[in-house]
């Protein structure tokens, strides 16, 4: 390899992505993760239903939303690492449903993390009963959260979403 | 009932769906089913298909989203694996390797301006230290560096994070804080990662470096591991620098969410690979324009250039304190060991917690920084004056000598006033004559075994990590003139590496 083609970034961009385990992405891989999510939307759905004169339309309406903006920010509208330690960057741009497990599709936590939504959707619209408005808000929210985890939507932006500007001359 | 078919198909029918009924859960599925139709089949189509989608996806298997990851076969890893033959643990030298190993002199006893040489055991006049204020023979800086030793021992023993920290070291950052008239300094120990620590500390992924690709080794390697956007201009051309800033500047304009990005000129005052000077006022000039910071390099130049040794911004009459960051190194001229960077209180103070030569490196040992601290002050009065004044006219004399050679012989790239000299071939004679690079080596090689034997002369090659080099030199002899010898000497030794040049010439042709 001559130095030249060393200095292309994109090749060391790989190499810092590479040199250690990403502490941004590895915890959704660790034990408990899957009960802790299922936990979660439990107590979403808990505290949409304890609200005084709430229908139940509107509290698992009002739960697969949540969850799905909630999931939507953390996997896929936020970039980048937070603590930056040693990786100097090289997870600017990428978001953390990228950053799982290198980036290698198809994986245990990518299957379960696609599948909730899914199982979420149709328990909402079965509890719902079928109302119209509520089955379209529903539907939107689990489509476009779906959409972002498809592998052929890997780095790819659209709508100029975490767009990386190229600031090279 | 009297079709036998119609009846068949209703028991088989009755048959099915009372032993779907048996199966465990069933009845949950049927009322899903028959609750969400609700007399629209188009949404039952929809959950369906989202169903299916989750199932597939299941289902799927894992692979890698990487255009460059290539998946062998069981056959072809076994035949990558038969093929495979180890390779050896030293790599057989070369003939041009073992030829550099075999002409290195060794020198016997103390370093100095003349060492005697394990070869010949003879007296050389040594022209190829860093030593060019004669400060390793100094007597003073000797006497100080033994007192310390007795007070301090010999290592730091630690970071200077941690217990490293001497008062020397701190005495030292402000001797050179007020020599060079900066705010603050900050010194690193080892002189060649300076400049990669301090590029590093302040450049990371996405901003841009602007550098000069006659910067020496260690400036490549601060601005390679900065994993910043490296630009190269030619080396001192400044309208190439101006069409790089220009071209960045467009660039960058274009993009209406740009993102704020740090900029840095990076080059060096005293080129060691050149021996010319950077145009410091058409740098800054420039600077101002397109807003960039400069980094400068002041290894070579600091304790060197200018009329009381304060670098290349003595030179240009500029103060110190408008260049960002001055990085130079006390192991040149000082003769002691490690570097220094130079700058604004903030700049200084990122570098403690943000240098990583800085924090992951013992500090140097209190002796040298003594010596350091010595060799300043010797800077700042009249002898370090007559010092530099010696120096610069030893320089000059070889110079002229040098310059009256046959043009078609020498090449010398340094500007006038500067003590480190590259003589190369001029390459207008290497393309006539059809020199590879190793030829060129070859044949400097034997005019600095001649000078060694015939005219007692300790001169070398200016060497390099061929194979890290970016933007590699052409071969070269680097001079360095030292504050010591006498001018007569380096006259003498300046008409014998003329001559040596042309016997060298002729003799290939």
């Amino acid at each position: 390899m001559t130095l030249a083609s060393m200095y292309k970034t994109d090749y060391v961009q790989s190499l810092d992505q590479q040199s250690q385990t990403n502490l941004n992405s590895a915890w959704l891989n660790d034990k408990g993760v899957w009960i802790t999510n299922f936990i979660l939307i439990c107590m979403i759905k808990f505290f949409f239903s304890i609200i005084p004169g709430i229908t139940p339309e509107l509290s698992w309406t009002l739960t697969t939303l949540t969850y799905n903006v909630g999931s939507y920010i953390m996997f896929h509208a936020v970039t980048g690492v937070p603590f930056e330690l040693f990786s100097q960057g090289a997870f600017d741009y990428i978001t953390l449903w990228e950053q799982i497990d290198e980036g290698v599709q198809f994986t245990a936590t990518r299957k379960y993390l696609t599948t909730v939504p899914i199982v979420l959707f149709l328990l909402s619209t079965h509890y719902t009963h079928y109302a119209p408005f509520a089955f379209f808000v529903n539907l939107v929210a689990t489509v476009i959260n779906l959409i972002a985890k498809l592998p052929a939507m890997h780095q790819v932006r659209l709508f100029d979403i975490n767009q990386k500007i190229d600031s090279r001359g | 009932m009297d079709n036998p078919v119609l009846s068949a198909i209703n028991t088989t029918f009755a048959t099915v769906a009372s032993a779907v009924q048996t199966v465990p859960g069933s009845a949950i599925a049927i009322d899903y089913i028959k609750n969400s139709y609700q007399n629209d089949p188009f949404r039952v189509v929809l959950e369906l298909g989202l169903a299916i989608y989750a199932v597939k996806y299941m289902l799927s298997k894992k692979y890698r989203i990487d255009q460059n990851h290539v998946q062998l076969t069981e056959k072809e890893i076994d035949e990558l694996v038969a093929e495979w033959q180890p390779e050896p643990l030293v790599q057989p030298l070369s003939d041009i390797q073992r030829m550099e190993l075999d002409k290195t002199q060794v020198i016997v006893g103390a370093q100095g301006p003349k060492p005697k040489v394990l070869s010949s055991g003879k007296t050389l006049l040594n022209l190829a230290s860093a030593n060019y204020l004669g400060y390793i023979t100094n007597e003073d800086i000797k006497q100080k560096a033994i007192e310390t030793l007795h007070n301090y021992g010999v290592g730091s023993c630690g970071p200077p994070g941690f217990y490293g920290t001497l008062d020397v070291h701190i005495e030292l950052e402000k001797d050179i804080a007020r020599f060079l008239g900066v705010e603050s300094t900050i010194i690193y120990a080892q002189g060649f990662s300076t400049i990669a620590s301090v590029v590093s500390a302040f450049s990371k992924r996405g901003d841009i470096i602007v550098a000069d690709d006659g910067c020496s080794f260690a400036v490549l390697k601060g601005t390679q591991i900065s994993r910043s956007t490296i630009k190269w201009f030619k080396h001192n051309d400044m309208a190439d620098l101006e069409r790089v800033l220009e071209s960045i500047r467009v660039e960058t304009q274009a993009h209406k969410k740009r993102p704020l990005t740090r900029r840095f000129i990076v080059t060096e005052g005293l080129f060691q690979n050149y021996g010319d000077i950077a145009p410091l006022d058409k740098i800054m000039e420039l600077k101002h324009k397109y807003k960039y910071r400069v980094i400068l390099d002041e290894s070579n130049s600091f304790g060197l250039l200018g009329k009381t040794g304060r670098g290349l911004t003595e030179v240009f009459n500029i103060p110190a304190k408008e260049i960002d960051m001055i990085v130079g190194s006390m192991a040149n001229t000082l003769s002691a060991a490690g570097g220094f960077c130079a700058g604004p209180k903030e700049v200084v103070d990122h570098q403690r917690l943000s240098g990583q030569a800085f924090v992951f490196s013992a500090s140097i040992p209190a002796m040298l920084t003594v010596c350091a601290s010595e060799a300043i002050k010797i800077l700042s009065t009249p002898q370090g004056e007559s010092l530099l004044k010696t120096l610069h006219e030893n320089a000059s004399v070889f110079r002229n000598v040098i310059l009256t050679a046959v043009p078609q012989w020498i090449e010398l790239s340094s500007d006038a006033g500067s003590p480190i000299l590259h003589l190369r071939f001029p390459s207008s004679l290497v393309a006539s004559q059809q020199m590879s690079r190793d030829d060129e080596k070859l044949l400097l090689q034997e005019i600095v075994d001649e000078a060694a034997i015939k005219d007692g002369l300790l001169i070398t090659r200016a060497k390099y990590v061929e194979s890290q080099e970016l933007h590699l030199p052409r071969p070269s002899i680097r001079i360095s003139i030292c504050a010591s010898h006498n001018k007569k000497e380096v006259e003498k030794a300046a008409q014998a590496i003329k001559a040596a040049f042309g016997k060298a010439l002729s003799r290939r042709k």
